[in-house]
């Protein structure tokens, strides 16, 4: 069930009601509707893969108690051993098995074997597999860290697993963050209803009209490369770097305010990335939750900086290697995640002091865009085309045609509407604020006309969110 | 406490939603007035259409329509007002529903829904630019309700919504006002000539359809045919030339479209692969569209069949 459908607006109000007015005495009686709903939630898309979500949650709840019950350490890893590799496989199988036998491939006859692809598989990718793989993971791994003990409430924990607001697209909540929330009594307040509520309108703001009013320039341009030129590339490259923004902080601001609705807090997932001053920055504000699991998870385990500079360096260009390839089986993203790790260790190496300033920041995004255009584009060859046209050919500008034109200015407008508001929130915060004016007639005129500015502006297409696909 | 907090939200939701309907009521106002006062652009020419026009003769259709059919020569030709309704990238249920508006408060002579082969094929985007109708749902609800409800069942809730009626005009309005697009009752003639030599691997062709019967669109033909035939009025259908050789036959949409007209004895000129177009690139801007030059003569030789055929009752040219 996608977010921007009425399908789920109507969920929600049922879920919603149900959740407050029937059941809301008994918290077990919450924590069933929540992982009753969040299975309706999922099965919409495909009911079969309820069965993979179950799996990873009734593997993860059993061999959480025999990590902790373990009094012998090498046990305990075994077991934990035991969660990483089922969770792993179960994403490698249906994420990379076709991508990592085509690679075979492709390297056998690079090398000129001639080799026929008999192996890969029809596997269908289910959606927000990565995610919720990553959520039992921490589980596992936070136990055997003695940071966290086992529920012994199975609902709790399988409600836990498939929270619906974050299932499919993050952000990938802890255990220790989101556990204990579906073992204590969640009380409803207005201030939790007013802010979830003001959540999901700028949510939606970003991902209709900032992200899908991009996107149809970018589809337009990045589908169509051996007719466009430098200038467009740059153009689309810069829309996709919104596109993708408002897509996915979209999708987090409306899964943060939906669990407020219902009580929980989730963590934050975006915190205005673009004006980051370094792309050291930049990963301290994007995809939060994903990249604090890999600083946890991966980065850390593998040593962190607590260790000799080149094995340091070794484990930052690692972490985003492998954080590339989370994002998706293609090579564009291991390569994009590269990129990432290598402007890490070039930071590392060239500066000293934190890097602040307007240069910083122009220079910051101009780094996060050319590593876009691996992310975007459809393969390794697409991407090395558009970047030797951006340098060599820069052309003429497409501005689109027929109701393309439109698109772009509407794209430009809502990205100036978005920069306008994320300045403010960045550097004058202190100056006015609508959403937490004292004058409740200023708050609601305000949020009155956002909703209006969605309907007005707004791509009402029911269009998928990006991240889905990881 | 908790009732108290339910109490509260409750007070304070439904003060927000005054105020949000009062803003939509607002804004949407603005909006509307922003949307129906645009003198040029699509959206001018189907107010045009719907509200003023009492042409006697009315054009339908796709580009094929838009760009092919000049009204100055039906008038010249046959002696009565003409009006070209055609819309770029708009297929039957969009003609339908502007026919039954037009309808409403005209009865014209003649209507001539230029036929596009592919017109009955499966497509998403015919049912997406339906939306270009929204504006128009608050005057004609009873047209426009079970046309638009074939995208989407809440498409009363959907419109109760003063912004969404006019979602994504605004730039359309601002760009017309600041550079007006010029048409000649609701023609816009296209220049420049197709290549001699036509590489057709450098045209861009989008597809925009698959290939299966939409049976939504057979009932909006239908439709359309009936709605016209109910008022008495008379159709014709056209098909426009073409640069190239093409081949038809085997087209199950173009297939049904003639099988369609034939049962319901409705006039049929196609110009498809017509010699006195094919291969003359001086008459094309491109390989599916006639430059000025060629929609000219097109709709010079349709006159005369139109005469031919006595599908209006023609009189010397006042114009």
């Amino acid at each position: 069930m996608l977010f921007n459908s009425l399908d789920f607006f109507l969920f929600l109000l049922i879920v919603f009601s149900l959740y407050w007015f029937v059941v809301y005495k008994k918290i077990n009686l919450q924590n069933l509707l929540i992982l009753a709903a969040s299975y309706v939630f999922y099965g919409w898309w495909d009911w079969r893969f309820l069965s993979l979500i179950a799996l990873s949650t009734l593997m993860d709840y059993l061999v959480g108690f025999r990590i902790y019950q373990s009094k012998n350490v090498s046990i305990k890893k075994r077991w934990l051993w035991v969660s990483i590799l089922f969770n792993i496989s179960l994403l490698g199988f249906f994420k990379y098995f076709n991508f990592f036998i085509d690679s075979w491939v492709d390297l056998f006859n690079s090398f000129g074997y001639q080799m026929r692809n008999t192996w890969t598989l029809k596997v269908i990718l289910p959606v927000g597999i990565s995610f919720y793989t990553f959520q039992t993971l921490s589980y596992s791994i936070d136990i055997y860290k003695a940071k966290l003990k086992p529920t012994k409430d199975f609902i709790a924990f399988a409600a836990f697993v498939s929270f619906f607001p974050q299932l499919v697209a993050g952000p990938i909540e802890r255990a220790t963050n989101l556990l204990p929330q579906f073992l204590n009594k969640r009380t409803f307040t207005y201030r939790g209803f007013s802010y979830g509520l003001k959540l999901i309108i700028w949510g939606f703001f970003l991902k209709l009209v900032v992200a899908d009013r991009a996107a149809i320039y970018v589809n337009a341009v990045y589908n169509n490369v051996e007719n466009h030129d430098g200038l467009s590339f740059i153009a689309a490259t810069v829309l996709f770097a919104f596109q993708i923004y408002g897509d996915f902080a979209g999708y987090s601001l409306i899964a943060i305010g939906t669990s407020k609705l219902f009580g929980f807090d989730l963590m934050t997932n975006f915190r205005r990335p673009y004006f980051a001053a370094s792309v050291s920055e930049f990963w301290t504000r994007w995809h939060i939750s994903l990249s604090t699991w890999f600083r946890d998870y991966v980065y850390i385990p593998l040593g962190g900086n607590r260790t000799k500079k080149l094995r340091w360096l070794f484990n930052m260009f690692i972490t985003f290697l492998i954080s590339g390839l989370w994002h998706g089986a293609n090579w564009t993203f291991v390569v994009w995640g590269a990129l990432n790790g290598i402007y890490l260790i070039l930071e590392v190496q060239l500066f000293r002091k934190k890097r602040k300033g307007l240069i910083n920041i122009l220079l910051t995004f101009l780094l996060i865009n050319f590593a876009w255009i691996f992310f975007r584009a459809n393969s390794i060859e697409q991407a090395l085309y558009i970047i030797k046209m951006i340098f060599t050919s820069p052309g003429r500008l497409y501005i689109g045609s027929g109701d393309d034109i439109a698109a772009s200015l509407y794209a430009t407008l809502s990205i100036a509407i978005l920069l306008l508001v994320e300045i403010k929130k960045e550097y004058f915060n202190a100056i006015f604020s609508i959403s937490q004016n004292k004058f409740e007639f200023i708050r609601f005129v305000g949020y009155a006309v956002l909703i209006y500015l969605i309907l007005y502006l707004g791509v009402f297409g029911e269009s998928q969110f990006i991240y889905f696909q990881f | 406490m908790i009732k108290k907090e339910f109490k509260l939200s409750l007070i304070k939701l439904a003060k927000f939603v005054v105020i949000f309907l009062i803003a939509d009521l607002v804004l949407g106002t603005i909006s509307k007035q922003i949307f129906f006062n645009q003198k040029t652009g699509k959206y001018a020419r189907s107010t045009y259409a719907i509200k003023d026009t009492d042409s006697k003769i009315l054009i339908f259709g796709s580009s094929h329509a838009h760009r092919h059919y000049v009204p100055k020569v039906f008038e010249k030709e046959l002696g009565k007002t003409c009006y070209n309704v055609g819309a770029e990238g708009q297929q039957l249920l969009y003609h339908t529903a502007m026919l039954k508006m037009i309808l409403k408060r005209t009865k014209p002579d003649l209507i001539i829904l230029n036929i596009d082969e592919n017109f009955l094929y499966k497509s998403k985007v015919a049912y997406d630019r339906l939306s270009d109708l929204h504006p128009y749902y608050s005057d004609y609800d009873e047209e426009l309700g079970p046309i638009l409800g074939l995208k989407s069942k809440l498409i009363d809730f959907k419109m109760f919504f003063k912004s969404y009626q006019t979602n994504s005009t605004v730039i359309h309005a601002i760009k017309y006002y600041l550079s007006p697009q010029i048409d000649y009752n609701g023609y816009r003639p296209l220049s420049g000539q197709v290549k001699s030599v036509v590489d057709e691997s450098e045209e861009i062709l989008i597809k925009e359809y698959v290939e299966e019967i939409d049976e939504n669109f057979v009932m909006g033909l239908k439709n359309f045919i009936s709605t016209a035939k109910n008022k008495g009025i008379s159709l014709l259908f056209v098909t426009s030339p073409t640069f190239s050789e093409v081949d038809h036959s085997n087209n199950i949409s173009y297939n049904k479209i003639k099988e369609i007209a034939g049962k319901e004895n409705i006039p049929f000129v196609n110009f498809f692969n017509a010699t006195q177009f094919k291969y003359k690139h001086e008459l094309f801007h491109d390989t599916s569209h006639l430059n000025n030059d060629g929609a000219q003569l097109f709709c010079k030789y349709l006159a005369d069949e139109i005469k031919n055929r006595n599908l209006v009752e023609s009189k010397k040219s006042e114009y």
